[in-house]
């Protein structure tokens, strides 16, 4: 579905200086699998997502998405930003419709259709809200219910519910699931949370910082559908959370000149 | 927009170039008599500049406005950090302050000259209240953003409270600061500019309309390049200025306000 | 209770400068310090204020001057926010543009004014075209720095859900920076309301600048204090009357108030 053949992104740092940010990334996503990005700040797992999305082109290296090279963005693949990025001068109703109606589907549909995503992420009845009345949990909803309205294959997840209290991120988690659950989209989720890399995906792909580079791929053989009770007491699920984070304690980079 | 070396100034006289030529096509297809052709009123600019009296009079006006600036700088500045620090001081100027806003300083130039004459006094006056506005103004934002937990652990050191507005809140809002005294500067300029056009005695303004009235129409638009020239000249060193004592600060914007 | 007595205070606090300088003003007019024919006594300036308000002559001068300022900052407004969208837009548009802002920004554009005469003659048109050139400039750098600001992930999200890159600009970039290009606005319409009164003082036979040179060469000082007064009130309607439609098109913007 995804892949992502020997990707290199520099960054011109000023001054004529230039800093590699991502270092030769390969990797390959298959239709309908969950796969997270993990990996400390700084990593370039953001700047990964952006260049698959089509935002920001690679340096060297390319990415293919069902066999075409990207050249930018595209309804296939929707972005879901930690930033929400919700157009605050459109309600929430006009904001899961925006997507619709560049689709060109008629106005009453496209209506019909984001009441109806609207109530799936159980935002029914704050239709006529503008984002900045919403709490931030609220306004993810709302993004992504703005997402699926054009209906991409692909999600890609950047730090989705980094901003969001310790309550909320788990809700919302599961939320995200019920919904994978039901219509097994590919899924790219940068994260820097162990636990819900390991609690959402099939494979985690562990990231280095300095240059960012793929340090890590790990599957994870849990059951589904996953409950959050359940694998907290679940051993197995422990020991992928406990070994992860060994793993990520990686010494301090070296200071760059 | 990346700063590099020399780029800007080299875009910048490429785009002075760019207007003179346009101006002159221009004019040579339009062919009215108000618009001499570029290179007419680009060759008066010499016998502008070389003519004492003419000197004189630019000189006199600079004068003023040097004047009226410092001045309004010297006033403006204290009222506008002290106005973000208290509310009730901010309470006290900003209605008045926005009734003067919308007054266009020189068009009190008759008013004063009847008090104060036709001399410098007056022409300074009005400068003075050209810049203080907008420098007042700017001093305030900066003044008001100032970090609380900045002066909180100043004062918790055993700093008094015009110590801190000394030594803390004027170099914390000195970008802020020195952003006004920009604006303050061209609009000391334009002020200047505009009541030497309105009292028509002496200075740069009143070469524009002078020439005007003889329908020497070559030194009127002289007269304008040399002013524009000046504005931009102004400009540009004071942004030099600016660039070296803030250093730190973030890159400035192009004015927003730059006017009467 | 406390909500409505904090502004209520401030007001009272703000009216104490404003007074102050009535009653300072009355008492050097009543002092004889200052013949009336130098400074008229408040009293004898606001009933002279309240009688040109009748008056229909007087009304018809205010109207002339209105008429200039808001063809002048109409298309001003049109001009500037054309240009600023483009040079967002377009790298190329944006290249051209940037160094002629930067070298004519700082130049005195009253300077212009006789060679508008020149060109446009003494009547409206002058005029009107003053305003312009001194309006266009806030306006342009605000609509160019905000569209230019508007946070990137904004625009991808149009783009992921379809829209073409002109049609991202016109429906995301450039709402996204209203709040931006307000405030240009904002400033723009005080230096048009002061421009055009210092245009009617250097060169007009109408308009409430002319009122006041006219006043000024019979030297009748009372009718010389009623114009200025006047561009004062007319200055803070027209910032009044913005500021509610300010609030109505940034309904859903945080900083709407």
């Amino acid at each position: 579905m995804i892949a992502i053949a020997s990707v290199t992104k520099t960054f011109d740092s000023g001054k004529g200086r230039r800093h590699l940010a991502l270092a030769d990334i390969s990797l390959d996503i298959a239709a309908g699998e969950f796969v997270s990005i993990l990996g400390p700040s700084g990593c370039g797992k953001s700047t990964l997502l952006y260049i698959v999305g089509g935002f920001i082109p690679p340096s060297t290296g390319a990415v293919l998405v069902k066999g075409a090279r990207v050249s930018g963005p595209s309804p296939d693949r929707g972005p879901v930003f930690q930033e929400f990025a919700l157009f605050p001068w459109k309600t929430v109703l006009g904001n899961v419709m925006y997507g619709l109606e560049r689709q060109g589907v008629r106005r009453a549909q496209a209506t019909a259709r984001a009441r109806e995503l609207i109530a799936m992420v159980h935002l029914g009845g704050y239709e006529s809200f503008y984002p900045k009345e919403l709490s931030g949990g609220m306004k993810q909803r709302v993004a992504i219910a703005r997402t699926l309205a054009y209906g991409p294959s692909i999600l890609l997840m950047d730090e989705p519910f980094g901003s969001l209290d310790a309550h909320t991120r788990t809700r919302l988690q599961n939320d995200l699931l019920e919904i994978w659950e039901r219509d097994r989209k590919t899924v790219m989720f940068v994260t820097h949370s162990v636990e819900e890399a390991v609690f959402l995906s099939d494979r985690i792909v562990m990231m280095s910082r300095s240059p960012g580079r793929v340090k890590d791929v790990i599957a994870i053989d849990l059951p589904r559908p996953r409950s959050r009770a359940d694998l907290l007491l679940d051993r197995r699920f422990q020991d992928y959370v406990v070994n992860i984070e060994r793993l990520m304690e990686e010494p301090a980079p070296e200071p760059r000149r | 927009m990346t700063r590099t070396g020399p780029a800007p100034a080299l875009a910048a006289a490429i785009a002075c170039a760019a207007l003179f030529v346009a101006w002159e096509i221009g004019a040579r297809l339009a062919r009215i008599d108000g618009l001499p052709p570029a290179s007419q009123a680009l060759a008066q600019v010499p016998a502008i500049l070389g003519d004492p009296e003419a000197l004189l009079n630019i000189g006199a006006s600079l004068r003023r406005m040097v004047v009226g600036f410092a001045l309004g700088v010297a006033v403006a500045v204290p009222v506008g950090l002290t106005m973000g620090r208290s509310r009730h001081v901010a309470a006290f100027f900003n209605p008045l302050l926005m009734v003067i806003y919308p007054v266009p300083k020189a068009a009190l130039m008759p008013v004063i000259m009847l008090w104060l004459g036709v001399g410098d006094a007056s022409k300074t006056l009005v400068i003075f209240l050209g810049v203080t506005l907008p420098v007042i103004y700017h001093s305030y934002q900066g003044s008001r953003a100032v970090e609380q937990k900045m002066l909180w652990s100043a004062a918790a050191m055993g700093m008094t409270a015009p110590a801190r507005l000394v030594r803390i809140v004027l170099p914390a809002a000195l970008p802020d600061i020195l952003a006004g005294c920009r604006v303050g500067l061209v609009l000391a300029l334009i002020t200047m500019v505009t009541s030497e056009m309105i009292a028509r005695q002496t200075g740069v303004g009143n070469i524009l309309f002078n020439s005007l009235d003889m329908a020497q129409y070559d030194t009127v638009y002289a007269t304008i390049i040399i002013i524009g020239a000046l504005g931009f000249a102004l400009d540009a060193a004071f942004e030099w200025l600016r660039g070296r004592l803030v250093a730190w600060a973030e890159p400035a914007h192009p004015i927003l306000a730059g006017t009467t | 209770m406390k909500a409505l007595t904090a502004p209520l205070a401030a007001a009272l606090i703000g009216s104490v400068p404003i007074l102050l300088i009535i009653a300072l003003w009355q008492v050097i007019a009543m002092s004889g310090i200052a013949p009336p024919s130098l400074l008229p006594a408040p009293g004898t300036v606001f009933t002279r204020l309240l009688q040109q308000f009748g008056s229909l002559a007087y009304l018809d001068h205010a109207a002339t001057t209105l008429g200039r300022l808001f063809a002048g900052f109409a298309i001003a407004v049109v001009v500037g926010v054309t240009l600023g969208v483009a040079m967002t837009g377009s790298r190329w548009v944006g290249a051209a543009i940037t160094p002629l802002v930067r070298v004519l920004a700082p130049v005195p554009k009253i300077a212009l004014y006789p060679a508008f005469i020149l060109t446009l003659g003494f009547e409206d048109a002058s005029k009107i075209a003053l305003v312009v050139a001194d309006a266009v400039f806030p306006i342009l750098l605000a609509t160019s720095q905000g569209t230019a600001a508007v946070e990137p992930k904004l625009a991808w999200s149009a783009l992921a859900a379809g829209a073409s890159r002109l049609r991202c600009l016109l429906t995301v970039i450039l709402p996204a920076a209203l709040p931006s290009i307000l405030t240009g606005c904002r400033i723009a319409l005080v230096i048009s309301c002061i421009v055009v009164f210092l245009a009617e003082m250097i060169t007009s036979t109408d308009g409430l600048g002319h009122l006041l040179v006219r006043a000024a060469r019979n030297f009748q000082s009372v009718d010389m204090f009623v114009p200025l007064i006047t561009i004062s009130l007319l200055g803070l309607l027209l910032n009044a009357g913005f500021n509610a439609v300010r609030r109505r098109l940034l309904a859903g913007f945080p900083e709407a108030d």
